[in-house]
């Protein structure tokens, strides 16, 4: 056996005896951080299922799209779009996000323990609550770039692969117009408006008579609703049926002014900074809950059954006796930050839209709620770390 | 070996000859006591075998010394440093394998000594390369870990060891697992810290490796230490015999017979034996010697055999079972 002296190297300690790395520190060092980037990387099969689970599901989504897209472009849509990218937001990202991130928060948490490395690790005489919490910034270096690309991708996709006209109501409509220029452009296609946009009105409204001499294949639009007992009208002249159209059009301007081609770049900022928070915080809680239960399958199911399960049957819609559990959900506190524009995830409406009501909570409720649950999860885990036998 | 305990100041180290001091060191699991009042001195620089046998308690007695778990009562320090109180100090100077030597098996053994110096002082990366070199893993350090055999993951063990410059390891059998060859490499890296003026504290039931490499032991039986010093000390202490070759054993039996040793002589094929008490001295064979030269009986071979210390150690422990 070649014998080489390790004692070449600087002691880690003064001759008064002092240390001189901070070892009792709770502050972890940038070596710490680094290795455990390293360690946590070169986790092959884990790396491959969460690089396959948040890029690959929408890459192979979107191709296929595109692809069929260039092969029937009649039969299939674009790719892209605003539509295309706000479900895949809301619908994909958001919530395999947070299951991709708890599952490398389990992984992190609880490996030292299961692989043997943890006392290894408290003989170096480090403070166990920075081997905690190096992991932290570890792990959101792998996982915040890793959902960002994931995100990126369907922002290229659907900005250079949107449809080049507007489909609204089933009718290609120019994209970016004004009230007056909605109603003037209405004007022009007047049947197909008053065919296929969606409006309300009494069955004794003049607009029904006008609407009633409009042929729509067979019958009236199927946007268009007319109390009963109208009656039947004579004739009616071009000019009232333009008229009807910008009536009708300028009714829908509100709904139509949400809508775009592609997603602009505010929405596209802010959806990427509110998936990267669900998943830091999806992170931060499966760490702190493998470590507190050192082991990482039954957290991950945990995890799985709250984001896939608990979370979209609590948060729908409110219930009177649940409501603070409700609003206690970290999924549904996280969609209280969902960008204007979006649909709701788990289903109700938010952000002040029409239709049935979420639970809603205010905005310190859902900080407060956000920020409860990673402060605990996190100081439970620390806990447990500090406190357990090695 | 005295046992009087060592003033401690806080913070700052003891000039004690001890690199362990424990009095009345306790550790229970609920009804079952692992480490029962051990009172343990183990004098800096030197090689000191923890001996005893499986479930004895001396996995438990290191893993409280580390720090890997609490004690129940009893007071402790290490290298005069109070423990647990300046726990990281301590280990600051200390190398330790507990167990059987687990590491992430995705990552090679460089990466994870990478791992273990990233958590030790700056300039522990840079004695990466010497640790592997010393324990003579240099060549497979790029290796995965999962590829490793039993020994090779604890001469990794022992690299890991050194990568704080240790002014004392502590190995948990560092034999476990590893051949003939490897062995005898880990008796000469064992001497060899210790002759660089580190302690080397080795928790064993391996007696023969044990008295092969230390200087000191200290035996331990059912959570308590029985006996402990240095090992020339305690088998000089023990009982031993005297093999005689002679003309007529015979008769040299039966002229042993009526003296005070007459209770321990035996006549076998290969001569005769006579056991002898502890303590008993030297000058003893001459005085056999010539009892026996003068009854007529032609000495060829005299020879004083002290027990080994395994058969020492067996001596002790069934002993003080027999005691309960």
């Amino acid at each position: 056996m070649t014998v080489t002296t390790v004692a070449d190297v600087p002691p880690a300690h003064d001759t008064q005896g002092r240390s001189t790395d901070h070892r009792g520190s709770w502050v972890p060092n940038a070596a710490m951080i680094a290795t455990r980037i390293m360690e946590l990387r070169r986790r092959r099969g884990l790396m491959a299922a969460l690089i396959l689970v948040n890029i690959g599901i929408p890459v192979v989504f979107l191709t296929i799209r595109l692809v069929a897209h260039a092969v029937a472009p009649h039969s299939y849509g674009p790719a892209g779009g605003y539509d295309i990218f706000s479900s895949m937001v809301a619908g994909v990202l958001f919530i395999f996000g947070f299951i991709v991130a708890a599952t490398l928060g389990c992984t992190a948490g609880s490996v030292d323990l299961t692989e043997g490395m943890f006392r290894h690790l408290v003989v170096t005489g480090r403070s166990r609550l920075a081997l905690y919490l190096a992991r932290i910034p570890a792990g959101l270096a792998i996982i915040v770039p890793l959902v960002a690309v994931g995100f990126a991708f369907v922002c290229t996709v659907c900005v250079l692969a949107a449809p080049t006209q507007l489909s609204f109501n089933n009718v290609n409509v120019p994209v970016g117009l004004s009230k007056p220029a909605l109603e003037t452009w209405a004007a022009g296609h007047a049947d197909e408006v008053i065919c296929n946009f969606g409006f309300n009105i009494g069955p004794n409204s003049e607009l029904v008579q006008v609407v009633n001499r409009v042929p729509c294949g067979g019958g009236n639009g199927p946007g268009i609703k007319i109390g009963p007992g109208a009656p039947t009208s004579p004739p009616v002249s071009q000019a009232q049926i333009e008229d009807a159209a910008r009536q009708i059009a300028a009714v829908n301007y509100t709904d139509y002014s949400g809508r775009f081609l592609s997603p602009s770049l505010s929405l596209m900022i802010k959806s990427g900074l509110w998936i990267e928070l669900y998943a830091a915080v999806g992170f931060l809680i499966g760490l702190g809950l493998s470590s507190l239960m050192g082991q990482r399958t039954v957290p991950v199911i945990l995890l799985i059954v709250l984001e896939i399960v608990l979370t979209p049957l609590l948060s729908h819609s409110p219930i009177t006796h649940l409501i603070n559990l409700q609003r206690a959900l970290v999924g549904t506190a996280v969609t209280h930050f969902e960008p204007g524009g979006l649909p709701s995830v788990f289903g109700g409406t938010h952000n002040g839209a029409t239709g049935v009501a979420g639970v809603t909570e205010t905005t310190t409720v859902a900080i407060c709620v956000v920020v409860g649950w990673v402060v605990v999860w996190t100081a439970l885990g620390a806990w447990r770390m500090v406190k357990r036998d090695a | 070996m005295t046992t009087t305990p060592s003033t401690v100041r806080p913070g700052q180290p003891i000039d004690s000859p001890w690199a362990v001091e424990t009095h009345g060191l306790t550790k229970r699991f609920k009804d079952n006591v692992a480490v029962d009042g051990v009172e343990l001195l183990v004098p800096r620089g030197c090689a000191f075998g923890y001996l005893g046998p499986n479930g004895a308690g001396k996995t438990t007695l290191i893993r409280v010394l580390l720090g890997l778990t609490r004690a129940d009562a009893g007071s402790m320090s290490l290298l005069g440093y109070s423990v647990p109180r300046n726990r990281d100090r301590a280990l600051a100077r200390i190398g330790a394998i507990v167990d059987e030597p687990r590491f992430h098996g995705h990552l090679t053994g460089r990466q994870n000594l990478q791992l273990l110096a990233a958590a030790r002082e700056p300039a522990a990366q840079g004695r990466i390369d010497a640790s592997l070199d010393r324990v003579g893993m240099a060549q497979r350090a790029n290796d995965k870990v999962s590829k490793y055999s039993m020994g090779m993951r604890q001469r990794l063990g022992v690299a890991a060891c050194l990568l704080g410059d240790p002014q004392m390891l502590i190995l948990d059998e560092p034999m476990n697992g590893l051949d003939p060859g490897g062995m005898l490499e880990m008796r000469e890296m064992i001497t060899s810290l210790v002759a660089e003026g580190r302690t080397v504290v080795l928790s064993s039931h391996l007696l023969d490796e044990v008295e092969r490499t230390c200087d000191a032991v200290a035996i331990v039986d059912r959570g308590k230490v029985i006996r402990q010093g240095p090992i020339a000390g305690l088998l000089a202490d023990s009982a031993f015999e005297l093999q005689i070759d002679c003309s007529t054993p015979d008769r040299a039996g039966t002229l042993l017979a009526g003296t005070r040793w007459g209770t321990g002589v035996e006549v076998g094929p290969d001569g005769l034996c006579v056991g002898l008490a502890p303590g008993t001295g030297r000058e003893v064979v001459a005085e056999v010697n010539r009892l026996l030269v003068e009854g007529g009986v032609s000495v060829y071979r005299l020879q004083e055999v002290h027990a080994s210390l395994e058969s020492w150690f067996l001596e002790v422990t069934t002993r003080l079972g027999a005691d309960q």
